[in-house]
């Protein structure tokens, strides 16, 4: 079986294909598809379940982070309005009394580290008070945070955060309220650091890959609890609670936003994608793995199920061949009984029928050999019977005539004389056509004897022979080399002396008689040739010169009976060779025949 | 003519259109004067070997030379030549066929039997004359045979 590849097409044809290879190639190319195709649907329907569950997980977080520092918040608010509301404080700002109590309640406010600054204001943003560990303060314009959020009485939010140098700070403002009328600010500082253990605790509680930011509401500044970040992209306007954008660092991430409660902040936790997608892109690698199994395993059960259809398809094709090249005893095992099985009994039926044919065919021949060989011997005793039977009375007629003309040519007179001559010439000549009937019937059935002839011996010597008979001495002959072929020497004698004779006999009448005798070679076949330049024949008589009793001459012309060229071609046909002619009238004729070596 | 006499020639002919031109021609160069004709294998058998109606007849006397037809009635010329030639006393005689046939198994047929010559019957007139006068004077006057007269004589 030959795969062909055409280099001029340049594509792989899947006709030159065999069968075998096509059907495994086709089971193969199905469980393929099917794997791949199912593969895949599970591996998106895995990755969007991974999707939702992560999305889920993500919400669920950034619900409950909110809703920690929202807790948070609320208890720093809590703690900022109680102290706003001392009744030292509101009177500290009406009548600027007792400064050092007030700041001992700041100072007081100002519990640890982490609360770098608290400063009383007056409700136009003055500070009247500070409150400061040590160092600078808080460079950050108080009208800018008092003027970020809507101030109401009586209560305490915590603020933007802001960036000041290196620090993240954010602010608690409570408003300080009398008789309903904001006649301060309490504004606590605190710089917002995460120790190692709460971001450890919180990385624990968002799980790995997880990135947590907390930002302004309006999106003016984001950290990650220890610096500002720069913004996530997210659009804080659309509403949206998820997000899914690319980090250089960490490629797709999905995001969930969630504002705070009692402060004016955001959070937005990022799950990368990649960590979301792992169980699925587990999952792919074992359906990868399991579907090549599968292909691996279909490829060996169709190439055996295809050996299994084409296996006795090969044995058909191999009985087939056995009946082509002639035995027609070939028949093919039926050992299943599906569609193969049934052409296998059809085969077998047809061979059957082809040999019982076939015998009958031979015995036809047998019966028909006996028949020719019957009607071949019934001819030949006829031949037999000509030759003797008939012979006889037309010697006895040839005879008389014969002896009546020696006897009595004196008591006959010129129109006897002339009239017993008559009968005597056609004596001989019907003498001449029964001699040469004999002839040819007796070529028809005689068995060729091959051997090497030597053609140019042949043919010398019949020319000889005849320029003899003919006394022709003013004939010029030209021999051109003549090569030995394969036949039986005294019919293709028989050959060369027909031809000769002819060409003798055709050009006797012309003032320089000529005859050209040769041959030609092509490959194993040779092929001879007598030319003379005698009194030729019309091209389109051709197919006659060969016809038994056939002439293009009368009797008066040039003398014979019709049988030599008939005869000739008999010979050559039995020889297996060929022979036509070539002529024109008054010119000469050609005779060509070509034989084997 | 005396069957006792000398006899030159037997000539076994059933066809006596054939047989007189055959004569003729033989007398024609003179060699017909000591002539039997019998018209049938079995005839020519009878005077061969002195019996039947030749049972008179001197076996010593045997012809230098048989003129042999094939096809006859009752015996052919085959069965003649094969008893000529089985038979000491008449192995020797020159045969010759004289036939019309020109059938090669014929021809074998009468070689391998021991012929001494096959001459197929001319159907023209002067050519069966020629042949035959051609003939009777080799087979008589040129060729020797141990049973004959030398030629030239």
């Amino acid at each position: 079986m030959n795969a062909k590849t055409s280099s001029t097409a340049g594509r792989f044809k899947i006709y030159g294909l065999s069968i075998r290879q096509r059907l495994t190639l086709l089971i193969c190319s199905l469980l393929l598809l099917t794997v791949v195709t199912l593969g895949w649907l599970s591996y998106i329907g895995v990755k969007k379940a991974s999707l939702e569950v992560g999305k889920e997980r993500l919400s669920t977080l950034t619900a409950q982070l909110s809703s920690m520092f929202g807790k948070s918040a609320v208890l720093i608010n809590a703690a900022t309005h109680t102290t706003a509301s001392q009744p030292l404080i509101k009177t500290f700002l009406s009548n600027r009394g007792n400064a050092d109590s007030v700041m001992a309640l700041l100072d007081k406010l100002r519990l640890d580290s982490t609360w770098t600054e608290v400063d009383l204001l007056d409700s136009q943003g003055h500070t009247l008070l500070r409150s400061i560990e040590r160092g600078q303060p808080v460079q950050i314009n108080i009208n800018d945070v008092l003027g970020s959020f809507a101030t109401a009485a009586d209560t305490a939010v915590v603020g933007k955060i802001y960036q000041s140098r290196d620090s993240i700070y954010y602010p608690v403002i409570a408003t300080i309220t009398d008789n309903r009328k904001i006649r301060g600010f309490l504004v606590r500082w605190r710089l917002q650091t995460a120790t190692p253990d709460a971001l450890k605790q919180l990385s624990q509680l968002l799980g790995t890959n997880a990135q947590l930011y907390v930002g302004n509401r309006d999106g003016s500044l984001w950290t990650d609890l220890l610096r500002a970040r720069e913004s996530p992209p997210v659009d804080l306007r659309s509403g949206q609670a998820f997000f899914e954008y690319s980090r250089p660092e960490t490629g797709n991430v999905l995001a969930a936003l969630s504002p705070v409660t009692g402060t004016e902040w955001i959070i937005l936790i990022e799950f990368s994608e990649n960590v979301i997608l792992t169980a699925p892109a587990r999952f792919l690698k074992w359906l990868l793995m399991v579907g090549a199994v599968i292909v691996l395993v279909g490829f060996l059960v169709a190439w055996l199920v295809s050996r299994k259809i084409t296996g006795p398809l090969a044995k058909l094709t191999h009985a087939a061949s056995s009946v082509a090249s002639g035995d027609y005893g070939a028949s093919v095992p039926v050992e299943t009984n599906d569609e193969l099985a049934k052409l296998a009994i059809a085969f077998n039926a047809m061979t059957t029928e082809v040999r019982n044919a076939r015998e009958g065919l031979e015995q036809k021949v047998r019966l028909r050999t006996q028949q020719l060989e019957a009607a071949n011997s019934e001819l030949e005793a006829f031949s037999y019977s000509v030759s003797h039977d008939l012979r006889a009375p037309l010697r006895s007629i040839s005879s008389y005539a014969g002896i009546l003309y020696e006897d009595y040519a004196t008591k006959l007179d010129g129109e006897a004389i002339r009239l017993t001559n008559k009968i005597i010439s056609n004596g001989k000549k019907m003498g001449q056509l029964i001699d040469d009937l004999l002839s040819f019937s007796h070529i028809v059935r005689k068995e060729i004897v091959r051997q090497t002839v030597d053609m140019d011996a042949l043919a010398k010597s019949c020319v000889k022979e005849l320029l003899g008979i003919q006394n022709g001495s003013n004939f010029k002959i030209e021999y051109e080399s003549i090569l030995p072929c394969s036949g039986d020497e005294a019919l293709l004698r028989q050959v060369w002396f027909n031809l000769i004779d002819n060409a003798i006999k055709y050009s006797s009448k012309k003032e320089e008689p000529g005859i050209r005798i040769g041959c030609s070679t092509n490959g194993d076949i040779h092929t001879y040739f007598v030319k003379d330049n005698g009194a030729g024949f019309d091209m389109k008589y051709a197919d006659k010169l060969f016809g038994v009793f056939q002439r293009l001459h009368s009797d008066k012309e040039f003398e014979g009976s019709g049988i030599g060229l008939a005869l000739t071609k008999r010979i050559i046909e039995r020889h297996k060779g060929r022979i036509y002619a070539e002529g024109n009238v008054g010119e000469g004729a050609c005779f060509y025949f070509s034989l084997s070596k | 003519m005396n069957y006792n006499d000398e006899v030159e020639i037997l000539l076994v002919e059933d066809n006596p259109e054939d047989a007189e031109i055959t004569i003729r021609a033989l007398k024609k160069v003179n060699l017909a004067n000591r002539l039997v004709h019998v018209e049938d294998g079995q005839e020519a058998l009878d005077f061969l070997f002195s019996q039947g109606a030749f049972s008179g007849r001197v076996g010593a006397n045997q012809p230098r030379l048989i003129l042999l037809d094939i096809k006859m009635p009752k015996v052919d010329g085959i069965e003649v030549l094969r008893r000529v030639k089985e038979d000491a006393t008449t192995k020797t005689i020159p045969v010759v066929i004289m036939t019309s046939s020109a059938e090669e198994k014929d021809i074998l047929n009468t070689y391998n039997l021991g012929v001494n010559s096959y001459v197929v019957k001319p159907v023209d007139f002067n050519q069966f004359l020629k042949a035959v006068s051609e003939l009777g004077l080799y087979w008589l006057l040129i060729n020797r045979s141990p049973t004959g007269p030398i030629p030239g004589k």
